[in-house]
C-alpha cells in the first residue's frame, strides 16, 4: 500500500511517499510553501518521479503550518504530532524534540510508542524562530542558509539583548554601525534564536536523548550552540526537514491499514 | 588626615551592611521576612524584625547585569514574560539563590499592594511555593481622589491583624510604646528625605537624579531607622552647601531640567546617563523616589492608613496630574521623561493620559520612550537616544515660544 | 427536539447579537448598566430595575485605546475602552468598573475620560476578604454604588427589591450549574461554543428570564438519554476562552467541554449569596465566601487543588488553561498549578488568547496538537 505524507511550513514544502509503512518512495523539497504552488508542485512531482498517480496513493495525510489548506488531503495531522511520529521511526530513542519553524519553535516530549505527551510552543513574537532569523540575516545581507557559517567564525560573539524583533533590528544594525564584525553580530543573532529556543526547551524540561528536526539542524553551528546550551548532547534528525512528512506518510499508512 | 566621609561612601555601607546584617540574622537562626518596598514598615519596625525587599534586591541585580540568567530561569518554570520582571527575578532567586548579591530565604514575607495588585499575585507564590505565612495588607485603590472612611477603617483593621499575625510568627508582644518611638523616627527620616528631594529644586540643581535612586534604597529598607537620618543630614549638607556655591552637578551648566517618571531603567542605566549628559539633559527629579515621603502624625492610625493608601500608583488620574503639576513647577521643568515601563502595567496605564493633562496645564514638554526597568531585552538604545534629541528640541523650541510670548506679555499696551 | 433546536438558537442569538436585546430593552424604557469583568454586584442594579449588561470586550481592532493603552495592556480592557470609544455603549445608563487588577484600575481612570458618555461607577473590592471588616468595608462600597443607582433611577431601592434580586440571582446561579452538570453528558448537542453562549446569554438578559430558558433547555435535554461521546473533553480554565473562533476548534478536533474554571462561567455562579438579614451585607459576605479564582487572594493556592479535582471529578482527559495575553493574575497561577496537574498526570495546554489580534493559526496548531496527544495518549 502506498501512502504519502505532505508537510506545508511557512517557506517550504515536503513531501514523503511511502511504500507499506516502510520504504521510502520519493521524497521532494520545494523551496516555497503555504499559499503558493509549492506543496501542489511537491506533491505532483513525488508522484511523478516513481510513476504514480494520485489514485495510486492510498491516503494522503497533510501537516505542517499551511495542512488545512491542502484539497488533495484525506486528513490534517499537526506538525506537532508527526514530527513526533517520524523521529520515533528513525530514532526510537528520543524523548525531546526540538523543532525550530518559519513562524513557530516548539518543543516536544515524546512518550511511549512516539505519542506525544507534552509539547510547548513559543509566544506570539518571532523571537526564537526562523522568522527572527531571516529579518536578520536580510539587514546582514545574506542567505539566511549562510547565518550560521558566518557565525561559526567569530571571534567574539556580540551579545544581543532584545527579543522583539522590531527592537533587534534597531540593535544589530548600532552593533554593525557602532564596528563590531559580521560574523560576531551574527553569531549574536544566532545565539539569541537558541536561547530563546533552549528556554522552550528546558520549560518542557530536558530529557535525553535529544534531536532537531526541520530544516535549522542541517545547521551544525546551531547544534553546537543548543548543546552548549542545554549542556546535553544534540543529534540532528536525519531525515531533516522531511521528519514530518515521513510521520505524516506513517500515519496515513496506520491509518489506511 | 582621614578623609572626610561623604554621603555616597556612607550610603554604600549602610546598603552593604543591610544585606550582610540580613545574612548574619538568618545564619543565627534568626527569623528573616522579605517585605514589598512600601509596606507599612513601621510594624515590622518595632518587632525589631530582620526585613530584606526583593523589589530594592531585583534592582540591584539587573543594575548588575546579573537579570537575565534569572529572568531566562523563570521563564522556562513557566512564568510568562510579559510579568514584571522584579517579580520573574525574585521568584527565580527564590529557587537558585543566583546572584552576585545574595539575600535569604524568607520565613515570613510582608505585602502592600499600594503599589499595585501584581505583588499579591508573585507574594501568593512565594507563600506556597516556601510554605511560609503572608500577611497581606491590602490598601483599596482610590478611584476617588482621597480614600473614603470605610477603607480607613478596613486599613485599620488589617493594621490590627498584622500585629496579631507578626505577634504569632514571632512569639512575641507587640511593643506599642516602641511602635511609638518608630513613627516619630520614621517621619523624621521623611521629612529630612523630602528636604534633600526638595533642595534640588534649586538652580541649577545640586544633584543629579540618578543619584536619588540610589539614595532611595535607604528609604526603602530603613525607613524606621536611625542611620537613615544621619545619613540624609549628611546628603542635606552637602547639597545645601553646592546650592550656597551655585554649583552645578552637571559639568557644563544646566541646560534643560527634566523630570525622570517611572522608574529607572536598571541594566541600561549606565548607558542612560550617559545619554542624557551627552545630550545636555539633567534630571532633577523623578515621580518615583517622592512615593517614600510618608508623613503623618505618629500615633494616629486614620492618618497611617491614609499615607499608605495614597502613594502615586494607587490613587487617580486627577491626584496624578496634580501631584506633578505641581512637580513642574516646583522643579521648574522644562520636560517630562516618561518611561513606558513594559514590566509596570499600572505605572504606564495612566501614563498617556497623564502626559497630556500635565501639558496642558503646564506647558511642559513631553517625551516617552520604550523600556523595563530590570528586563534588559525590552530596551532599545537607538530609540532611547532619538528620543532625548527629539526632546532637545522640543524644549528649545518651548523655550524660544514662551521668551517670544514673555516679551509679548511685557508689551506695556 | 425542535423544542429543543429553538431554545438553543435563541440563547445563540442572544449572544451573538446583544445589540438587538438591548434596543428592546431601549423601546420597554428600562435603563441600563454595564458590568464590566470580573465581578459586579449585578443584584444592585437589578433590584433598581435596571438590565446589567456584562461588558466582557469583544473581537475587534485597536484603533482609539491605544491613546490610553500601551500594547501591552489585556485585550479584554483594550477592545471594551475601545468599543466605548466608538459609543457602541452610549445606551448604557453607566457603567461599573471594578478593580481586581492593575488593569482594571487604570481602565477605570481611562474611562472616565475617555468615555465621559458612559457615567463610571467605580468600586473597589477588599482583598483580605476573610476579614469581618472587609465586609463592612465592601457593605459601604455596594451602598454608594447603590446611592448612585438610585440617583440615575430616580427612586429609592428598598431591601425588598435588593432581596427579591439576590432571589433571582440565587436561583439562576443554580440552574446554571445544573446546565454546566447536565451539558457533559449532552456533548454532541451542546458543542464546546454551545455551551459558551448558553452561558453567555445570561449577560444580555433579564436572569429571571434566562433562567426560564435555561431550565427548558435542561428540560428538554433531559428527555433524551445521555449522548454518547466518542471524542475527549477537558476542563478549561481562565478567564474567559473567546475569541469564539476557539471554541469552534474544539468542536472540530473533537474535544468536549467537561467543566470550565472560567471567570466569565463557572466562577461567576459557583457561590451563592449567603442567608442573612441586611441584603447589602449579604451581597458583600458572598465576596468573602468565594473561592478558587486567580482574583480572589488565595496564599495557599488553593485553586489549583480545586482545579485537579474539577479535572478528576468531570472525568476529563485534559486542562486547557485560556490565558488572555498580558493577564498578570492568571499568568502568576499557572507555573504553580501546572505543577500540581503534572504530578497528577493530567495533560495541560497553555492557550495564549488575544481579541484584538488573535493568531489563529497557532492556536488551531496548539487545539489540534493537544487533541491528538489526548487521543493517543495510551
Ligand atoms: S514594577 Fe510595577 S508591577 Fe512590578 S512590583 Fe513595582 S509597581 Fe508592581
Ligand atoms: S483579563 Fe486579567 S488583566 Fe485583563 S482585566 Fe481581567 S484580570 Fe485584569
Amino acid at each position: 500500500m502506498i501512502t504519502a505524507g505532505v508537510d506545508i511550513g511557512s517557506t517550504s514544502s515536503k513531501v514523503v511517499v511511502l511504500e507499506d509503512g516502510k520504504k521510502i518512495l520519493s521524497k521532494v523539497i520545494i523551496p516555497v510553501g503555504a499559499g503558493s504552488s509549492g506543496p501542489a508542485r511537491a506533491f505532483e512531482q513525488s508522484i511523478r518521479e516513481v510513476n504514480l498517480s494520485r489514485e495510486d496513493i492510498k491516503r494522503v495525510i497533510a501537516t505542517g503550518y499551511g495542512r488545512t489548506h491542502f484539497p488533495g488531503a484525506d486528513q490534517q495531522i499537526t506538525e506537532i504530532t508527526c514530527h513526533a511520529r517520524g523521529v520515533y521511526e528513525l530514532l526510537p530513542g528520543v524523548r525531546t524534540i526540538i523543532d525550530i519553524g518559519g513562524q513557530d519553535a516548539k518543543a516536544i516530549r515524546v512518550g511511549q510508542g512516539g505519542i506525544v505527551s507534552n509539547f510547548i510552543m513559543n509566544d506570539k513574537c518571532a523571537a526564537g524562530t526562523g522568522r527572527f532569523l531571516e529579518v536578520m540575516s536580510r539587514i546582514l545581507e545574506i542567505n539566511i542558509e549562510d547565518l550560521a557559517d558566518l557565525a561559526a567564525l567569530a571571534e567574539n560573539p556580540a551579545s544581543i539583548s532584545n527579543t522583539c524583533t522590531v527592537f533587534a533590528e534597531s540593535e544589530v544594525i548600532s552593533q554593525l554601525s557602532g564596528g563590531t564584525s559580521r560574523e560576531d553580530v551574527a553569531a549574536g543573532i544566532v545565539n539569541s534564536v537558541v536561547g530563546r529556543v533552549a528556554g522552550l526547551v528546558k520549560r518542557l524540561g530536558v530529557q535525553s536523548e535529544v534531536v532537531m528536526t526541520g530544516g535549522v539542524c542541517l545547521n551544525w553551528m546551531i547544534i553546537r550552540m543548543m548543546e552548549k546550551e542545554l549542556a546535553i548532547p544534540v543529534m540532528a534528525s536525519p531525515m531533516a526537514q522531511l521528519t514530518g512528512a515521513l510521520g505524516a506518510a506513517l500515519f496515513a499508512f496506520e491509518s489506511a491499514r | 588626615m582621614p578623609e572626610k566621609l561623604t554621603s555616597r561612601n556612607l550610603l554604600n555601607q549602610l546598603q552593604t551592611r543591610h544585606y550582610t546584617n540580613a545574612y548574619t540574622a538568618k545564619m543565627k537562626g534568626q527569623l528573616v521576612g522579605w517585605a514589598t518596598s512600601i509596606f507599612p514598615q513601621e510594624f515590622c519596625e518595632t518587632m525589631d524584625l530582620t526585613v530584606v525587599y526583593p523589589e530594592n534586591h531585583a534592582a540591584a541585580v539587573a543594575a548588575k547585569r546579573g537579570a537575565l540568567p534569572l529572568l531566562e530561569q523563570a521563564e522556562s518554570e513557566g512564568y510568562s514574560v510579559d510579568l514584571c520582571s522584579y517579580a520573574r527575578i525574585n521568584l527565580a532567586y527564590m529557587k537558585s539563590q543566583a546572584a552576585e548579591v545574595p539575600i535569604p530565604l524568607p520565613d515570613f514575607i510582608l505585602c502592600c499592594n499600594n503599589i499595585c495588585n501584581t505583588l499579591i499575585k508573585w507574594y501568593e507564590n512565594i507563600a506556597t511555593e516556601l510554605n511560609i505565612p503572608m500577611i497581606l495588607i491590602d490598601v483599596p485603590f482610590n478611584h476617588g481622589y482621597e480614600p473614603t472612611p470605610a477603607a480607613i477603617d478596613y486599613i485599620k483593621s488589617e493594621f490590627e491583624e498584622c500585629i496579631r499575625q507578626l505577634e504569632t510568627i514571632t512569639g512575641r508582644q507587640f511593643n506599642f510604646e516602641r511602635f511609638q518611638e518608630v513613627m516619630k523616627l520614621s517621619n523624621e527620616n521623611s521629612r529630612a528625605w523630602k528636604r534633600a528631594l526638595d533642595l534640588n529644586q534649586a538652580v541649577p540643581a545640586p544633584l543629579n537624579g540618578f543619584e536619588l535612586f540610589n539614595y532611595m534604597s535607604q528609604m526603602v529598607c530603613a525607613r524606621g531607622r536611625k542611620e537613615t537620618g544621619e545619613l540624609f543630614k549628611l546628603l542635606i549638607e552637602e547639597l545645601e552647601e553646592k546650592i550656597s556655591l551655585g554649583k552645578s552637578c552637571y559639568e557644563d551648566g544646566e541646560k534643560c531640567r527634566v523630570m525622570w517618571d517611572g522608574i529607572a531603567c536598571w541594566p541600561h542605566i549606565k548607558h542612560n546617563y550617559k545619554a542624557l549628559a551627552k545630550s545636555g539633559i539633567n534630571i532633577v527629579c523623578s515621580s518615583y523616589p517622592e512615593a517614600w515621603v510618608l508623613l503623618y502624625e505618629p500615633g494616629n492610625m486614620d492618618e497611617l492608613a491614609r499615607v499608605y493608601s495614597m502613594i502615586g500608583n494607587n490613587t487617580c488620574m486627577e491626584y496624578q496630574a496634580d501631584r506633578r503639576e505641581g512637580e513642574v513647577r516646583n522643579f521648574k521643568l522644562d520636560g517630562i521623561l516618561f518611561h513606558v515601563n513594559r514590566s509596570c502595567k499600572v505605572m504606564a496605564f495612566m501614563q498617556y493620559e497623564q502626559q497630556r493633562l500635565v501639558a496642558a496645564r503646564t506647558g511642559v514638554s513631553i517625551m516617552n520612550f520604550d523600556g523595563d526597568q530590570a528586563d534588559p531585552r525590552n530596551f532599545a538604545a537607538a530609540q532611547f537616544e532619538t528620543r532625548l534629541e527629539a526632546l532637545m528640541e522640543i524644549v528649545s523650541q518651548n523655550k524660544s515660544a514662551k521668551k517670544s510670548k514673555e516679551v509679548m506679555n511685557n508689551d506695556p499696551a | 427536539m425542535t423544542q429543543l433546536k429553538e431554545l438553543l438558537s435563541t440563547l445563540e442569538h442572544v449572544a451573538k447579537h446583544p445589540a438587538q436585546v438591548i434596543n428592546k430593552c431601549l423601546e420597554d424604557k428600562r435603563l441600563m448598566i454595564g458590568c464590566t469583568p470580573e465581578y459586579c454586584p449585578e443584584e444592585i442594579v437589578y433590584a433598581a430595575g435596571m438590565l446589567p449588561v456584562g461588558l466582557w470586550g469583544g473581537a475587534t481592532s485597536i484603533r482609539n485605546a491605544n491613546q490610553y493603552f500601551p500594547a501591552f495592556a489585556c485585550s479584554l480592557v483594550q477592545t471594551t475602552l475601545e468599543l466605548g470609544m466608538r459609543g457602541v455603549y452610549d445606551q448604557l445608563a453607566g457603567v461599573i468598573i471594578p478593580a481586581h487588577c492593575d488593569h482594571l484600575k487604570c481602565f477605570g481612570q481611562d474611562w472616565k475620560v475617555a468615555v465621559p458618555q458612559v457615567r463610571f461607577i467605580p468600586l473597589a473590592h477588599p482583598i483580605n476578604r476573610k476579614l469581618e471588616a472587609a465586609v463592612e468595608y465592601l457593605k459601604s462600597e455596594y451602598s454608594r454604588i447603590k446611592s448612585v443607582l438610585e440617583e440615575i433611577g430616580g427612586k429609592p431601592i428598598s431591601h425588598q427589591d435588593l432581596s427579591e434580586a439576590i432571589e433571582v440571582y440565587n436561583l439562576h446561579r443554580k440552574t446554571l450549574r445544573e446546565f454546566t452538570l447536565i451539558a457533559r453528558d449532552y456533548c454532541t448537542t451542546i458543542t464546546p461554543s454551545v455551551r459558551h453562549n448558553v452561558i453567555k446569554s445570561g449577560y444580555f438578559m433579564d436572569k429571571l428570564e434566562h433562567t426560564q430558558l435555561v431550565n427548558s433547555l435542561i428540560g428538554e435535554l433531559k428527555k433524551a438519554p445521555p449522548e454518547e461521546w466518542k471524542g475527549q473533553k477537558v476542563v478549561l480554565t481562565g478567564i474567559m476562552a473567546e475569541p469564539k473562533e476557539i471554541l469552534d476548534m474544539f468542536e472540530e478536533y473533537g474535544l468536549a467541554v467537561a467543566a470550565d474554571d472560567l471567570a466569565q462561567e463557572s466562577r461567576q455562579f459557583r457561590t451563592d449569596v449567603p442567608e442573612g438579614k441586611d441584603p447589602l451585607e449579604r451581597l458583600a459576605r458572598h465576596w468573602s465566601c468565594m473561592e478558587g479564582c486567580s482574583l480572589l487572594y488565595d496564599p495557599q493556592k488553593n485553586r489549583r487543588f480545586m482545579l485537579k479535582t474539577m479535572a478528576e471529578e468531570s472525568r476529563a482527559d485534559g486542562v486547557v488553561a485560556c490565558i488572555m495575553k498580558f493577564c498578570e493574575m492568571e499568568e502568576f497561577d499557572y507555573p504553580i498549578y501546572k505543577k500540581t496537574l503534572e504530578e497528577a498526570e493530567i495533560p495541560l495546554l497553555y492557550l495564549e488568547l488575544d481579541l484584538a489580534t488573535p493568531s489563529l493559526e497557532q492556536v488551531r496548531t496548539r487545539i489540534q496538537s493537544f487533541a491528538e496527544m489526548i487521543s493517543l495518549k495510551p
